[in-house]
């Protein structure tokens, strides 16, 4: 019993190392995910009612929102991609992520700029949000349970990021390809 | 600038439209007026979109101006020429660009259950099982507080069967780099079912004996505890807290039989404190789709009582737990295990009781459901449990002819669905076989929901 207290100071200690993408400002998730760029240009996308509809079709969920927050990312005069920043619920609280895409509209990586919730972080682990890296809104693979798994005990949270996710590939596909 | 093209594209209208050629005066004067009406809607629109701007804007201007918790600002790496303000936007802390809720949020989950035992429909009964209101409170960036309220079986008074009871009220605080602790009273992290125990993540109607009966879900306890990520998908939670209290034992009682840690837990009321209990708990998701966990809780439950014959008594529990959730399944099994050491002496001063304290008490489960059906916004996951489990596995040893023979296992079937409603409200239905007390076999019905 007297040595109780040092157990979560020695898993404390084991564990350590740490996190570095828990709160991972803007700058740092456009260097993150085109680690070539030379400039990153702030390139907002206002949808129209058509590109809505488009969005909507492709993704199966409402658009939300008409103004998107978009990064081109760009190495000279070349386009490498772009980057979306957005937000979703949890389960009660905002995660903030960006979505790195290719200029083909494909997701290029996925980050979790903050997380805010008691449960579920693990929604930053890298081995999950690999599953995003390659797919598009037209090829498919972009929901939970198909193409996406799940992660137990924190169904929301993926649920929702999936979701999340897969709008912004299809806003890339409508408004931004290449 | 938006103004500007809109303005622009008006007046290209008016110009482009061939007025004086095709129409009357009175046809001339309808369409007019038609136009005048258009263009204050869409004056309308403007404004509603500047003012909207503005707001945006205005966030924006704010979010600047708070302290970033971080990172100093620092210029945006190119900023376009076209893009002004988006240097502030691009180097504050990206939770800036989202931290917008209320500070408050109001949660809740219920399910109201129908059991009808097939072998004496007498004994059918419905309930409001549980009724849970939640309320989060955000003090800033890194602390808050979770608090949940329930009311069990509808109704609470001293002549009635209900419990009112404060399930969890804690204050979590993260502090950076992946570690975040919390004080209070919180859930212990053991098994699956205990932290995510309500109705829209767990199938079936009632929730599986081996983590109600072994793991006494929901189970939580007062004090303290640190968790935190690492990279590899390996989640860990560690902490002290109250334990159980061996002198609330009932050996005249059955409450000991059916869930012999649910019977001696604290709850958080007044709990006995001289002796504290640690837990350590693992959970690995390193494999998209895979968990692997485990815990282990422990600690003395003797209190140092005046005259109690088990000072020394002792429980450990622990569990091992996976789930595979490829594709359409979700597969899932778990071991739990319970011991109370240092009962003989205890147990003496009980004998002639049916329910004297068990040495152990251990049970397992697997399940496998599957997405049968997906329309709109329905879903329909049927699913199949086998649970077996022995709360009086064995009993410490007592000079013979005075001890009380341990239980055989029972061994539970449980076959039914869950219906999802959105992402919110589930109904189920399934249907129970026990093997060792065939009378207890049931036809259950439940509506849940959680928000």
């Amino acid at each position: 019993m007297r040595y109780l207290p040092l157990i979560p100071l020695a898993a404390g200690a084991v564990c350590a190392p740490v996190f570095a993408t828990q709160y991972l400002n803007v700058e740092q998730a456009q260097k993150l995910m085109f680690p070539d760029a030379s400039a990153f240009r702030e390139q907002n996308v206002a949808l129209s009612l058509p590109q809505m509809q488009q969005v909507e079709k492709l993704a199966g969920l409402p658009a939300r929102s008409v103004n998107w927050r978009v990064f081109g990312a760009y190495k000279g005069d070349a386009l490498l991609g772009f980057m979306v920043l957005d937000d979703v619920v949890g389960k009660f609280e905002l995660i903030s992520y960006a979505v790195g895409l290719n200029a083909d509209a494909t997701v290029r990586q996925v980050e979790v700029l903050t997380y805010r919730e008691s449960h579920g972080g693990e929604i930053r682990t890298p081995a999950w949000r690999r599953q995003f890296v390659g797919k598009s809104a037209a090829g498919g693979g972009l929901a939970i349970g198909e193409g996406i798994a799940n992660i137990s005990g924190a169904t929301l949270s993926c649920t929702h990021l999936t979701d999340g996710v897969r709008r912004i590939a299809a806003i890339a596909q409508v408004v931004l390809k290449k | 600038m938006k103004k500007h093209v809109i303005t622009a594209a008006i007046a290209a209208a008016f110009l482009a439209a061939p007025l004086a050629a095709t129409a009357s005066e009175a046809e001339l004067l309808a369409r007019i007026e038609k136009m005048a009406a258009e263009l204050e809607q869409l004056k309308a629109e403007l404004r509603a979109s500047v003012k909207k701007t503005e707001a945006v804007e205005q966030r924006q201007q704010v979010i600047a101006a708070a302290p970033a918790p971080a990172a100093a600002p620092a210029p945006a790496p190119a900023p376009a020429p076209a893009a002004a303000p988006a240097p502030v936007a691009g180097a504050a802390l990206a939770s800036a660009s989202g931290f917008s809720g209320p500070s408050t949020v109001l949660t809740g989950y219920g399910e109201v259950n129908y059991n009808r035992p097939t072998k004496d429909a007498s004994q059918a009964q419905a309930d409001v099982r549980r009724a849970v209101i939640g309320i989060q409170h955000r003090f800033d960036e890194k602390t808050k507080l979770v608090s949940e309220f329930e009311w069990e079986h509808a109704v609470v008074s001293a002549d009635d069967k209900g419990e009112s009871e404060v399930e969890q009220l804690y204050i979590e605080r993260e502090f950076g780099n992946g570690l975040r602790g919390k004080a209070g009273l919180f859930l212990i992290p053991a098994g699956m079912l205990n932290t995510n125990h309500e109705p829209t993540a767990y199938y079936g109607v009632e929730r599986n004996f081996v983590e109600t009966a072994i793991i006494p879900s929901t189970w939580r306890e007062v004090g303290v505890q640190l968790s935190g990520d690492t990279e590899a998908g390996l989640t860990w939670d560690a902490g002290i807290t109250t334990g159980f209290d061996l002198g609330k034992w009932d050996a005249a009682g059955s409450d000991g039989r059916e869930s012999p840690l649910g019977s001696i837990h604290q709850e958080g009321q007044m709990a006995k404190s001289r002796d504290l209990s640690g837990h350590l708990a693992l959970n690995w998701r390193g494999v998209p789709g895979l968990l692997v966990g485990g815990s282990v809780f422990t600690g003395k439950v003797g209190h140092k009582a005046e005259g109690f014959a088990a000072q020394d008594a002792r429980v450990t529990v622990y569990d091992l737990h996976t789930r595979y959730t490829p594709g359409r399944w979700d597969l899932s099994a778990l071991y739990a295990r319970g011991q109370i050491s240092n009962t003989e002496a205890l147990n003496e001063t009980l004998v002639g009781n049916p329910t004297p304290v068990p040495r152990s008490f251990a049970g397992w489960y697997t399940q496998a459901a599957y997405q049968l059906l997906k329309a709109d916004d329905l879903v329909l996951s049927p699913f199949v449990r086998y649970e077996q489990f022995n709360t009086a596995k064995s009993y410490a040893a007592l000079p013979a002819g005075l001890g009380v023979a341990p239980s055989p296992d029972e061994k539970v079937t449980t076959v039914g669905a869950n219906l999802k409603v959105g992402e919110g409200v589930v109904l189920k239905a399934d249907y129970q076989k026990f093997k060792e007390d065939k009378t207890r076999d049931r036809l259950n019905l439940g509506m849940g929901f959680s928000y």
